[in-house]
């Protein structure tokens, strides 16, 4: 009787160990493929960074994030929500101070909430098992703070065409830490 | 009147004058205002203008000078560069760069100032793949500036050209061999590896199919790739490259082709695969099974039908062979007896029959036995019996008489029970079937059981059995073509069915010789013969002394 139990117990774990991991691979191709889309489209916003070298900025990304060693996929599952989140804030609300091409703005954002809607269901079953430890909570504040002196830049410099064309270049870094991130997904 | 009329005048002229003043003065305000508000216009233009182009330190002009294009090309990181106007030709440049994520001035780098080409490795110098570089390139003739380039590049712009590769087709696959460095090349200071997949793309007329080989560890040395399941004869065209992860920037190579032999595949290999096939799936079925038959899932009966109780499979397929024939040799003993003839007449005989008791008359005796007394015979107590075997001969002769009233029994083979002899074939059915042993005793292997001193008794099954007798002498020919009657004729039927047959089976080949010296060389009895040969064998051939008959 016992050895049934076992067998069932091994057989349930095996099936959902191999349905999750095909879901997490799938959220990896979703969200690669989604931060190559809208780092494509930043850049074919218009905006030159060689012009503007003098408005340059350290905004100081985290490195724990930069360099990520012990991650695990429920860390970049939620730092990359956040930093989605934020983007998303910084693009929307400063929309109208642009002098970038509406359509671009609006396929970008389009595409960012499509990544967030991918994440959530992972984000979901990440909280319910509260499989989170005060550690990796630890990074939020760092990365809300980031984004912070990405805005008040902007601010400082009224929402110059060379403001936003740095932030539009910090925003394409952050994508391309998205992407590398994505690869936690498959652990 | 005329100072009331120079009054009004003078009046009227300070009123021109002042009309013309304030006129003035309005018409000054104005010019005053239009200029201050041109001077408004123009500085707001300039602000502006200031506003917009305030941070462009750098001619406008700079990123229009040159195509900037960042490759891994041959395993290195290479930014090369071309002037747009082609009428310009420098004699050397220099390459400088710096990136977007700090304030940092424009660096140099050792190897790519001064150069006379138009590209520069950066492979050791950028090493950060979400960096956004900005390179400057500043064209020289001489010691004059011509032109100045500027550009931005992220690691979207990194196109990887396809690797060197080398395919051997055969007749239903292709192998397809990879040319890596021997020391695992790096891009952005990281692994190949982690930045890129192979991809090795396969094109068949109209069916393209992509295959995406997992490579461990790094891409060092020559990997090998087998395509396999082609259709021989075929032409195949593939193509190796690079797939970015941080980019959809793909360079696809020139394919290779390759036309595939025909067919040559051997009938065994197709034999060994199609049974390996079936092992594996045999297997595969077998543990599913047995796994759900553990769980639960799937219960079982314990109990098989025969058919598939395969313990037995062996067995009912090879059946236990029989057991080797023993040869004994036996001694028959044969007991002569003498009978005595009484004066019976048989009317309803018929004429060949009638001439043995014309024979037997003479010593009184007759070989006739009477069929159809058996059963009176078997009815007859143990104890008579035993008496009248081992007794004495008169006693024997004395019962005699009673005997010949007996009817003669049947051979065995005519007396299977019928209704008509129910009453002798209840008692001693035993009987029936031990009596045709008496004259050739023969042995079953199985159920013999043990006699004392020399005696044996056995069991015999009758239908696996041949008796030999062994005899050389020719003299008693007569006595040798004698075919022995039915034992039913000869042995007392009485007697114990052990007992009498032990009495004719003595071990030993002497008394053999001497109490039946005249047995024919072949004594394989039949249910006909014996009633055939109880005739004739008592008429012709048997040994008449006396009025009694040898049996």
């Amino acid at each position: 009787m016992a050895n049934r139990c076992i067998l069932q117990i091994a057989l349930l774990l095996s099936f959902s160990t191999i349905s999750l991991s095909l879901s997490y691979k799938l959220l990896q191709a979703q969200q690669r493929s989604s931060s190559l889309a809208c780092g494509e489209l930043l850049k074919q916003l218009k905006g030159k960074p060689e012009y503007c070298l003098k408005d340059r900025m350290d905004f100081k990304f985290p490195e724990e994030i930069k360099q990520p060693q012990h991650f695990r996929k429920e860390n970049a599952a939620l730092v990359i929500q956040e930093m989605l989140q934020n983007i998303l804030d910084i693009v929307r609300k400063n929309f109208s101070n642009t002098v970038w091409n509406e359509t671009i703005v609006e396929n970008l954002l389009v595409e960012l909430h499509q990544q967030m809607d991918s994440l959530k269901t992972l984000l979901q079953e990440i909280l319910e098992k509260k499989d989170i430890t005060w550690e990796d909570t630890m990074i939020i504040p760092r990365l809300k703070g980031y984004y912070w002196r990405i805005r008040r830049h902007m601010k400082a410099k009224d929402n110059s065409i060379c403001a936003w064309t740095v932030v539009q270049v910090e925003l394409s870094r952050n994508f391309s830490f998205i992407n590398r991130l994505t690869d936690y997904f498959q652990d | 009147m005329g100072k009331g009329y120079s009054r009004k005048f003078l009046a009227q002229k300070m009123r021109c004058e002042r009309k013309e003043r304030t006129y003035q003065l309005t018409k000054m305000l104005l010019s005053r205002q239009t200029l201050a508000i041109r001077l408004l216009t123009l500085c707001f233009t300039v602000y502006v203008s200031l506003a917009l182009d305030a941070s462009h330190d750098i001619p406008e002009s700079a990123d229009e000078n040159c195509d900037f294009k960042l490759a891994f090309r041959k395993y290195q990181l290479i930014l090369s560069w071309e002037l747009k106007n082609r009428s310009i030709v420098p004699t050397h440049s220099t390459f400088q760069y710096t990136i977007m994520s700090k304030k940092e001035s424009m660096k140099t780098v050792e190897n790519c100032t001064n150069i006379t080409r138009s590209f520069c490795d950066l492979t050791n110098v950028w090493q950060d793949m979400h960096e956004t570089y900005i390179p400057m390139v500043e064209e020289f003739r001489g010691e004059t500036l011509l032109v100045q380039c500027l550009g931005s590049i992220t690691a979207l712009n990194l196109s990887f050209e396809p690797p060197d590769f080398g395919i051997i087709g055969f007749a239903d696959h292709i192998n397809v061999v990879v040319q890596f460095p021997p020391v695992a090349p790096t891009i952005y200071g990281e692994d190949l590896h982690d930045q890129a997949s192979l991809i090795i793309k396969e094109h068949s007329e109209d069916i393209d199919k992509r295959h995406e080989p997992k490579i461990s560890g790094s891409f060092s040395g020559n990997f090998s790739y087998v395509i396999n399941n082609l259709i021989p004869n075929t032409n195949y065209c593939i193509s190796v490259y690079f797939e970015p992860r941080s980019s959809r920037t793909i360079t696809k190579p020139p394919l290779k082709c390759v036309l595939l032999q025909p067919a040559q595949e051997s009938g065994s290999s197709k034999s060994v695969k199609i049974v390996i096939v079936i092992v594996i799936f045999v297997s595969v079925a077998i543990s599913i099974i047995l796994t759900l038959r553990q769980i639960g899932y799937v219960c079982l009966h314990t109990e098989f039908p025969k058919v598939l109780i395969f313990h037995n499979f062996v067995v009912r397929i090879f059946p236990e062979l029989p057991l080797s024939e023993e040869v004994n040799i036996l001694e028959v003993i044969s007991i002569n007896k003498k009978k005595k003839v009484w004066g019976y007449n048989y009317g309803d005989e018929s004429d060949s029959e009638d001439e043995a008791p014309l024979r037997t008359i003479a010593g009184g005796y007759t070989m006739h036995g009477l069929p159809g007394r058996l059963h009176s015979q078997v009815r007859t107590s143990p104890a008579s019996s035993q008496a009248s075997h081992l007794g004495d001969p008169a006693d024997e002769e004395s019962k005699e008489p009673e005997r010949e009233t007996q009817p003669q029994p049947q051979p065995p083979a005519a007396q299977g029970p019928s209704p008509g002899q129910k009453e002798g074939t209840s008692e001693p059915s035993e009987r029936t079937e031990g009596l045709p042993q008496d004259p050739c005793p023969k042995v079953d292997d199985g159920n013999s059981s043990g006699g004392s001193g020399d005696k044996m008794t056995f069991n015999v099954d009758l239908n696996s059995v041949f008796l030999r007798v062994l005899h050389d002498d020719e003299e008693d020919s007569e006595e040798a073509a004698l075919v022995l009657p039915p034992p039913e004729e000869v042995v007392d039927l009485e007697e114990d069915p052990q007992e009498m047959e032990s009495s004719l089976l003595v071990p030993g080949g002497e008394k053999l010789q001497v109490l039946f010296p005249n047995l024919p060389p072949e004594c394989l009895w039949t249910g006909d013969d014996l009633s055939d040969k109880s005739d004739t064998s008592s008429s012709d051939v048997d040994d008449i002394r006396d009025g009694y008959i040898m049996r």
